[in-house]
């Protein structure tokens, strides 16, 4: 299967406008105003789905459906903000569970038969529903199972985040739709100018990120003793707007690089200022002077950023049989998205939409969670994707061969 | 803890509607007195804050890049010339003069820079907003521009207020 850029984007651009038109089927019900934050499609392992969920209540609607896509889809609200909607439509509903249930189940057959709507138009085609199922579950327990992908390791998200205006409550709406059908949804959009790329070799691409991120964390636990675990790897589609939302509005410490060679990009090294303060304490053998982040500490977070990268950097290297070289380290000390801001506008002069690579990982030991986020140029990645040879790829690099065995 | 009953309730409701987000490559405007205009991560990006004193019109674009003309279609906010036409078209819409606009900005840092020749984004997308303004004989009554930080805004809709906050530093109004 090939998906081209266009096709991936105008199906973002589906979901942005089915969240959307949902948000204000809740605008009218409810007199709540609330805004479609993020709308993103991510190539992720299933097992990956939801992480970014974890330790949080939700409840909310499920639905399958059938037709031109096939899957489960959610809308979910967490235990706070269900409440609010419930009062709103009926004061006092969320005192007696029944009625707070069934406000829920209401607002959530409403929004989510938009949704769907809006993608059957689009295809020209139906796609029938079925009657929404309430659901109360914590963390990604919530998300309907991953549909079984067969081949394909590897299966796509819609992912809508909604904020509420006002109040930091947000709710989410996730589509997972079956491989085949959307495979072929998605063929149907592909044009024939040469712009796309084969699905095998994103997803090959998204498993050698996943060693590049491994090679990192060892690169943290050689430095800091500390073992580190490299978590969630996936590749998103969004708009070239959406790109700064990938990151918090809270501030961050870390470092951005600019790498060469084919593709170009940014990479950033993000941690949040208490990782940031913990994982250099580890890399000292001395106690600091004063409290917070000081000079000493934003050296250390640049070495620290500098081995992330290279181990990084490395992985990719590998993958797609170029070099890859990047600037020295910029050592970044302020908020999230004012960070990815101007690499996202660099990047934003040549293309509408962007592939987002995004890594996480994290430690028992202490509180320290980092991030990676890279973004490459579109065209180039869409270049080196094609060059990418995965029977040769096993051939070449030992280190490859278990992952493509 | 407060209780609130149910009217009050309502109430706070009303008070948080009143605070409108503006997005990246969003632009929002208010004749409502009491409404708060707010953008965040301002880095290389602008945020353009519109006002008329006469009729209490108030508007806030987040533009990204300098100018729409070498992209066909697409999203008119995203750049600082067509963002502000939009901006201005809009704030008439809802009964504000040109004449009577002042605007105030904050954004455009060259934090992150990489080019090693030419000027930033920030300074690119500076020198557009101010030539875009220009045109349309706004005058810029207040800016916190440039540097190599990043910033959040809000515009007080009822006094014209931009307020500017940066990561590390205080908080100031223009």
């Amino acid at each position: 299967m090939n998906v081209d850029i266009q096709s991936l984007g105008t199906f973002n651009q589906l979901a942005h406008e089915g969240a959307q038109q949902a948000t204000a089927s809740l605008a009218q019900m409810t007199g709540i105003d609330a805004a479609v934050d993020v709308t993103k499609i991510t190539l992720l392992d299933r097992e990956d789905i939801g992480e970014d969920l974890t330790g949080r209540e939700f409840v909310g609607v499920q639905f399958d459906y059938e037709g031109v896509l096939e899957g489960d889809t959610v809308l979910v609200f967490d235990g706070e903000s269900a409440d609010t909607i419930a009062d709103s439509m009926m004061p006092g509903a969320s005192d007696d569970p029944a009625m707070a249930q069934s406000a829920v189940k209401e607002i959530g057959n409403i929004m989510m038969s938009g949704f769907i709507d809006g993608w059957a138009d689009y295809l020209d085609s139906t796609i029938d529903h079925s009657p929404p199922e309430y659901i109360e579950k914590s963390g990604a327990d919530v998300l309907p199972e991953a549909p079984e992908s067969g081949d394909h390791r590897q299966v796509f998200v819609f992912k809508s985040e909604i904020e509420w205006v006002g109040a930091s409550v947000n709710f989410y709406i996730y589509m997972l739709p079956e491989y085949e059908p959307l495979a072929e949804a998605m063929m149907e959009h592909v044009d024939t100018d040469g712009d796309a790329i084969p699905i095998d070799k994103l997803q090959t691409f998204n498993e050698m990120t996943t060693k590049g991120t491994r090679q990192a964390a060892d690169n943290v636990e050689m430095m800091t003793g500390i073992p580190t675990e490299a978590e969630v790897t996936q590749i998103s589609f969004a708009p070239i707007e959406d790109v700064p939302k990938q990151v918090g509005t809270e501030t961050y410490v870390g470092t951005v690089v600019e790498f060469t060679g084919v593709p170009s990009g940014y990479l950033m090294v993000l941690f949040d200022e208490v990782s940031a303060v913990n994982v250099a304490e580890a890399m000292m053998p001395v106690e600091m002077d004063g409290d917070g982040l000081t000079e000493q500490h934003e050296a250390a977070i640049e070495e620290l950023g500098n081995i992330m990268t290279s181990g990084f950097v490395d992985g990719w290297a590998n993958v797609l049989q170029t070099s890859v070289d990047h600037t020295p380290p910029r050592l970044v000390h302020d908020m999230g998205r004012a960070i990815v801001d101007p690499l996202a506008a660099q990047v934003g002069q040549h293309q509408e939409h962007a592939f987002i690579i995004d890594s996480k990982m994290r430690t028992d030991d202490i509180e320290f969670c980092a991030e990676i986020h890279a973004l490459p140029n579109e065209k180039e990645l869409r270049a080196a994707l094609d060059d990418l040879d995965i029977e040769r790829a096993d051939q070449t690099d030992a280190s490859v061969e278990q992952i493509f065995e | 803890m407060k209780v609130y009953d149910g009217s009050q309730n309502e109430e706070t409701q009303d008070a948080e509607s009143e605070r409108l987000k503006v997005g990246i490559a969003e632009y929002k405007v208010t004749t409502e007195p009491a409404a708060v205009l707010t953008t965040s991560g301002l880095g290389s990006c602008i945020g353009i804050g519109l006002y008329d004193e006469r009729t209490g019109a108030a508007g806030l674009v987040h533009v990204m890049l300098p100018t729409a003309e070498d992209v066909e279609g697409g999203n008119r906010a995203k750049f600082a010339d067509t963002g502000i036409a939009e901006l201005v078209e809009a704030l008439e819409a809802a009964g504000a003069s040109k004449r009577t606009m002042r605007a105030k900005i904050a954004g455009g840092s060259d934090m992150l820079d990489f080019s090693e020749n030419g000027s930033s984004i920030g300074t690119r997308n500076l020198d557009q907003v101010r030539e875009s303004l220009s045109e349309y004989d706004i005058p810029i009554a207040g800016e916190d521009v440039g540097g190599d930080h990043g910033r959040s805004i809000r515009l007080e809709a009822d006094t014209g207020d931009l307020v500017v906050k940066s990561a590390n530093t205080e908080s100031i109004v223009l």
